[in-house]
């Protein structure tokens, strides 16, 4: 199912769909996932939640629950030596400046929305724990909350923190928009609505933390973050390396398990009680309180001249940040840089902020705020092709950025952009147009392109460091502190190790994710992993090899830069070999390491002024072009995507395979999000805290996804690849709502695409 | 899960008096696949779970032009039954709509009705059929007719100590019959379920018309309206469409956080003449 | 209470309170992790066991009830150590990301092709339609029943 058109220039495993190490461990449910463990002595931990999205904490008694058989500790507030959690910016020890992010670990004297923790405690079994947990006595005084930006930022709006509801703004300005609008030749409004959605991992948060006999605090979890360490740390008030995170193969992510979950609670428990301990949160559980997407009001206004040019854009961004900002800021700040799409817009104006609310908080998930935008700028660029008669692939070919462009922000793009071809490919992929199947039955396709960021904010000074090191019998150890959250990341480091020094596969072994033993690499996160891992990995295997071959050039006689390192074996232009383990008792001879830690730095740049400023805000971008074929049925609104296509411009695929299964989960979960899911509130209160009401895609629900693998070679990477985590969430949804106007001539303006909003649009409940 | 006693009786006169002793303080556990996410989610904390899973009450057995089913037949069977396949084919149509195929493993006949969800198959196939319940008690037993055994949401005639021990359908293999449905996403629950069997004499009339709807209200609704509309006429594309809208005037669904009312009614309207549509066409071969 | 059941083709006996569930009795007496908690209310399918050769959410039975019945995990698929060939086609078709869905994915799809031995993709995936995923978006799902079923043909 993949196009992948490959320059090998001689590469050996890189590039190769190699079998991942851990899929074959998962196969068989060999896997320990972090529930997945059990210590003597553990005990079983459990938070107690407030039912009330905004109420003062008039009363809390835990006596008796403290006194309910099997219970160890029941903790509140006071109890915690540091009840602040800052969110700055995840695993980052560069000082970024006050995001306003913190939050308590357990509530004081108010809670700001429902699920907020207000106490903990643990107990021998979890059904003891939990009829503990019923008699924690709590009192409430219900306060009036805002459950909705608009309401948040009215004249009046009490405040969900001290000072006002406006959490964070971001704006650009470039060119004249309101000279350009007069310009143009047809100039299309809409306004667009996203919903609040959740990461919806099939495994839970879940942990099990215990003190070792060195007295480090050791916390074994599913995260995205081993750097959390430190934030635990200050929680408990002992000195960051008396922590320790062991980060599990995560059973899923998505950003979901991007900040503090569990640990902090662990770490607790663990600290006063001094035994193991365990916490699985519920689905219903998570589904209440885990941090969510930002849903967005979008307000686009787009301007384009005879010739479909887009010349003008102005675009009002409004976000939810729910009670705690978490990353909230930096989310609206991916929105604000990404807002008019991956095309030129000689004038664009971007107003965007994000407002405290007391709905339940919002922070990071694939996709980070640039694929809320998608929505709106490709229903902008259709509805602009409608007007004008022009099809959807030429307009976006005509419009999309290229080398040399700059962004609205002012970044100037460098790579190579490949949109024309990504949107022509995937077009082509969708393959003879399917005749409808009956009478109320219509069909019609859609096209939407995007661009994703990948590699962290530049003025973050990102980083990420590996090491590598030879066994006597020229068995390889890569040490990477990045948490694989299942897309195959540890098995990168180890083809990208493999491709550098020539040791087979199954030669290498693989520590990921332990900040206590392994490297430290960041988060897994941001697309960031494959393009600073990949490169740490990348650039210490260099310095290794360099390492070994000055070695081996002694022993051969030549040039060090005429060797080659293939098959466990140093290798002469000649054909002489020089198998591994004698190289490696000579460097033991000549005491020299056979191991090596790298650091990589991103390059960095200083931070920029959008409105005024022009400079670099990412790394570099992804792009990608995903093609919809739908079905709707007339009399019901009934949408069936019927064929469905994802073109990416990869740079380089280091596993193939794997990177298809990133396009098309990607595309999956955009179709989620453009289809179903959906977390209702009323009144800050979740409807939608199970699996029968919070819905996600089945296979019954989606067709096959065609993804289709360009690489350019251009790309920031490893081999010069790109980031794909998370740029294939963002165009599914308005590739179904094109196809829907396509079909129908209904434009569909909120998200989810329900079949009752299809058929109020075509008209059938008036 | 809270804790709670279990006991698991070996016959129905056991379970009975189990019943009768416990009333409203036990709940009774058939298939289990709506009774346990409900005790996982503390919605319901009974002191005592009667299993019921041992009682003899899993026949299919065909008589005198009547089926008999007993409670404990899992929504598989109604599937994959021979004998209900030949003489009540709509009841396989139905069951194969229901949850996922874990659901249909375990989930059984006797379990779906007692647990009454307004949007569920089964309540909805029985009120079309116009089947009769066979309800016990420790008391003695009784009979209910499916259109009169849901009171509302979640609530049956059903007595603290009773269980429903069975139905008894007509067997109707000559009829058309046909299932629709619409819900959100594959496998969930229905917004709108719609049940039609057609009958016709040998003028090609409808001489019999069972029509119930699900999820349009807070309990299976029994589509009078499009019956009378049918019965003794020509089964035409006109008339299959007046009846249907017959039916669809008659409901008032509620609106929810997911779906309004207004579209469930549209929704009952399409799905009814397209059940009756599909019920002809079969009753005609 | 005991709970008697035939596991992975061995009869066992064991001690389990009235409320635990099957999911329970494997995972937290058994140390069995063949089976996942997801979602406590049989929508995800990652608790999936077979019972008596049928797919059944293990959160929903109690174990207490299991009166004997086989209960089939996904070890007790192993054959002489190795794995078996659905398994090896998951692996080679890239249908494993996280790996979460897979044990459930796997029973259930082996339940299946007993009864329907030679079907299309769109079979497949009504099949697996109670098996949720949220890595892979089931397309390298179905390529591997699919190129099984070829195999096996």
């Amino acid at each position: 199912m993949t196009d992948a058109v490959a320059t090998r220039e001689g590469l050996r495993v890189v590039g190769q769909p190699i079998v991942r190490h851990d899929a074959r461990d998962k196969v068989a449910a060999a896997t320990a996932y972090a529930a997945d463990w059990a210590m003597p002595g553990m005990l079983h931990g459990v938070v107690l939640r407030s039912p009330y999205p905004s109420a003062r904490i008039v009363r809390l008694d835990t006596a008796k629950a403290e006194a309910m058989p099997g219970v160890a500790v029941v903790l509140t507030a006071k109890d915690v030596p540091r009840n602040t959690l800052s969110t700055d910016v995840p695993g980052q020890t560069t000082a970024v400046g006050p995001l306003r992010a913190t939050l308590h670990v357990l509530a004081e004297e108010r809670v700001r929305h429902q699920g907020e923790p207000v106490a903990l405690l643990a107990a021998e079994t979890l059904e003891q724990a939990h009829a503990a947990l019923e008699a924690i006595e709590v009192e409430y005084d219900e306060m009036r909350g805002v459950f909705s930006p608009d309401e948040a930022l009215a004249s009046g709006a009490p405040a969900v923190h001290g000072s006002g509801n406006l959490l964070a703004q971001w704006r650009i300005a470039r060119g004249d928009v309101a000279a350009a609008f007069r310009d143009a030749a047809v100039v299309v409004e809409g306004e667009y609505a996203t919903q609040m959605v959740d990461a919806a991992y099939l495994e839970p948060e879940s942990g099990v933390a215990w003190i070792d006999s060195d007295g480090v605090i050791t916390i074994r979890l599913s995260t995205q973050v081993i750097e959390h360490f430190r934030d635990v740390a200050e929680v408990l008030q002992v000195p960051q390396n008396r922590v320790r995170v062991i980060g599990t193969y995560l059973g899923g992510g998505f950003g979901g398990k991007e900040d503090v979950t569990v640990e902090a609670y662990l770490g607790l428990l663990a600290l006063k009680t001094g035994r193991p301990v365990k916490m699985v949160w519920t689905r219903h559980e998570s589904l209440l309180s885990r941090a969510k997407r930002h849903p967005y009001r979008l307000r686009y206004r787009t301007g384009a001249n005879a010739r479909g040019e887009i010349i003008a854009q102005q675009i009002e961004l409004l976000a939810d940040a729910g009670a705690y900002a978490y990353l909230s800021a930096l989310v609206l700040l991916y929105s604000t840089v990404t807002a008019a799409g991956p095309y030129r817009s000689p004038a664009v104006e971007v107003n965007a902020r994000v407002a405290y609310t007391n709905n339940p908080p919002t922070s990071a998930m694939r996709g980070f705020g640039a694929m809320q935008t998608v929505f709106a700028y490709e229903s902008q660029m259709d509805r602009v092709a409608r007007a004008l008669g022009i099809d959807p692939v030429t307009i976006r070919r005509l419009n999309a950025l290229r080398r040399g462009d700059m962004l609205p922000v002012g970044q100037v793009i460098e790579t190579h952009v490949a949109i024309p071809e990504l949107a022509e490919r995937a077009w082509a992929a969708l393959g003879p147009p399917a005749t409808p199947r009956s009478a109320q039955l219509r069909v019609g396709r859609g096209l939407a392109c995007n661009l994703q960021p990948y590699g962290r904010i530049v003025w973050l000074h990102d980083w990420a460091s590996a090491w590598l090191g030879f066994e006597m019998d020229g068995s390889l150890v890569v040490r990477c502190g990045c948490p694989d959250v299942g897309g195959g990341q540890a098995s990168s480091l180890c083809q990208i190790a493999a491709e550098v020094l020539g040791v087979s596969l199954a030669r290498i072994s693989v520590h990921v994710s332990d900040s206590a033993l392994t490297p430290l690499a960041g988060t897994t996160t941001a697309s960031r992993q494959l393009y600073m891992s990949g490169n740490a990995v990348l650039k210490t295997a260099h310095e290794l090899r360099a390492q070994l071959l000055g070695v081996a050039a002694t022993i051969l006689g030549v040039d060090a830069d005429t060797l080659d390192m293939n098959d466990d074996h140093v290798v002469t232009a000649d054909g002489r070999t020089l198998p591994m383990s004698r190289l490696l008792s000579e460097c033991a001879r000549a005491s020299v390491p056979r191991s090596h830690l790298g650091v990589y730095h991103a390059p960095a740049g200083e931070p920029v002024d959008l409105a005024r400023g022009s400079g670099k805000v990412f790394p570099d971008y992804t792009f990608g072009a995903h093609a919809a074929e739908v079905e709707v049925d007339i009399e019901t609104g009934v949408v069936r995507v019927l064929r469905f296509a994802a073109a990416h411009d990869v740079g380089r695929a280091i596993n193939p395979q794997s990177v298809e299964g990133q396009i098309q989960g990607g595309a999956v979960q955009g179709l989620g999000y453009g289809l179903m899911e959906e977390v209702v509130l009323e009144h800050g209160i979740n409807l939608t805290t199970s699996f029968a009401t919070y819905l996600i895609p089945t296979a019954a629900d989606v067709p096959d996804v065609r993804a289709v693998v360009v690489e350019s070679g251009e790309g920031l990477g490893p081999f010069n690849a790109r980031g794909i985590g998370e740029p294939p969430i963002g165009p599914p949804a308005a590739a179904i709502a094109n196809a829907i106007e396509h079909a129908t001539g209904v434009r569909i303006t909120r998200l989810p695409i329900t079949a009752e909003r299809v058929a109020r649009g075509l008209g059938l409940l008036d | 899960m809270h804790p709670f006693e279990y006991a698991a009786p070996e016959t129905l006169d056991d379970a009975l008096s189990l019943l009768r002793e416990h009333g409203d303080e036990a709940k009774v556990l058939s298939g289990g696949q709506s009774l346990i996410p409900i005790l996982h989610y503390r919605l319901a904390r009974p002191r005592v779970v009667i299993d019921i899973n041992a009682l003899p009450l899993g026949d299919i057995a065909v008589r005198d032009g009547r089926i008999g089913i007993g409670a404990l037949v899992r929504y598989h069977r109604l599937e994959e039954s021979a004998e209900l396949a030949r003489h009540c084919p709509v009841l396989a149509e139905a069951a194969r709509l229901i949850g996922n195929v874990r659901v249909r493993t375990l989930g059984t006949l006797g379990g779906s009705l007692a647990h009454a969800d307004p949007a569920a198959e089964l309540p909805a196939v029985m009120t079309a059929l116009d089947a009769r319940l066979g309800v016990a008690s420790a008391s003695g037993r009784r009979t209910v007719a499916a259109r009169d055994f849901f009171t509302g949401p979640l609530t049956t005639v059903l007595a603290a100590d009773e269980v429903v021990t069975g139905v008894e359908v007509p067997a109707m293999s000559a009829h058309g019959w046909a299932v629709e449905e619409l819900s959100r996403r594959a496998g969930d629950f229905a917004i709108v379920a719609v049940v039609a069997l057609i009958g016709l004499d040998r003028r090609g009339h409808v001489d019999d018309a069972r029509v119930a709807f699900g999820g349009v209200g807070d309990r299976p609704v029994h589509a009078g309206a499009a019956e009378d509309a049918l019965r003794g006429r020509e089964p035409t594309a006109e008339v299959l469409a007046r009846a249907a809208q017959a039916a669809r005037d008659t409901l008032a669904p509620p609106t929810d956080a997911f779906v309004s009312g207004a579209y469930r009614r549209h929704v009952a309207g399409v799905l009814c003449r397209r059940a009756l549509t599909r019920a002809v066409e079969r009753a005609r071969r | 209470m005991i709970a008697r059941l035939v596991l992975n083709g061995r009869p066992r006996e064991v001690d389990v309170r009235p409320n635990q569930t099957l999911l329970e009795l494997l995972r937290d007496t058994l140390g069995i992790f063949d089976v996942k908690e997801g979602c406590d209310e049989g929508v995800c399918g990652v608790c999936t066991v077979l019972l008596d050769g049928r797919p059944a959410s293990s959160c929903l039975v109690l174990a207490a009830g299991l009166r004997g019945r086989a209960v089939l995990t996904l070890r007790g698929l192993e054959r002489d150590g190795g794995l078996h060939p659905l398994q090896e086609a998951f692996i080679r078709h890239g249908a494993v990301q996280c790996g979460f869905c897979t044990p459930g994915m796997l029973l259930t799809t082996l339940a299946f092709l007993e009864r329907e031995p030679h079907p299309d993709r769109e079979a497949i995936r009504a099949a697996l339609e109670g098996n949720l995923c949220r890595c892979t978006g089931y397309t390298k799902i179905v390529d591997a029943v699919e190129a099984y079923v070829r195999a096996h043909d």
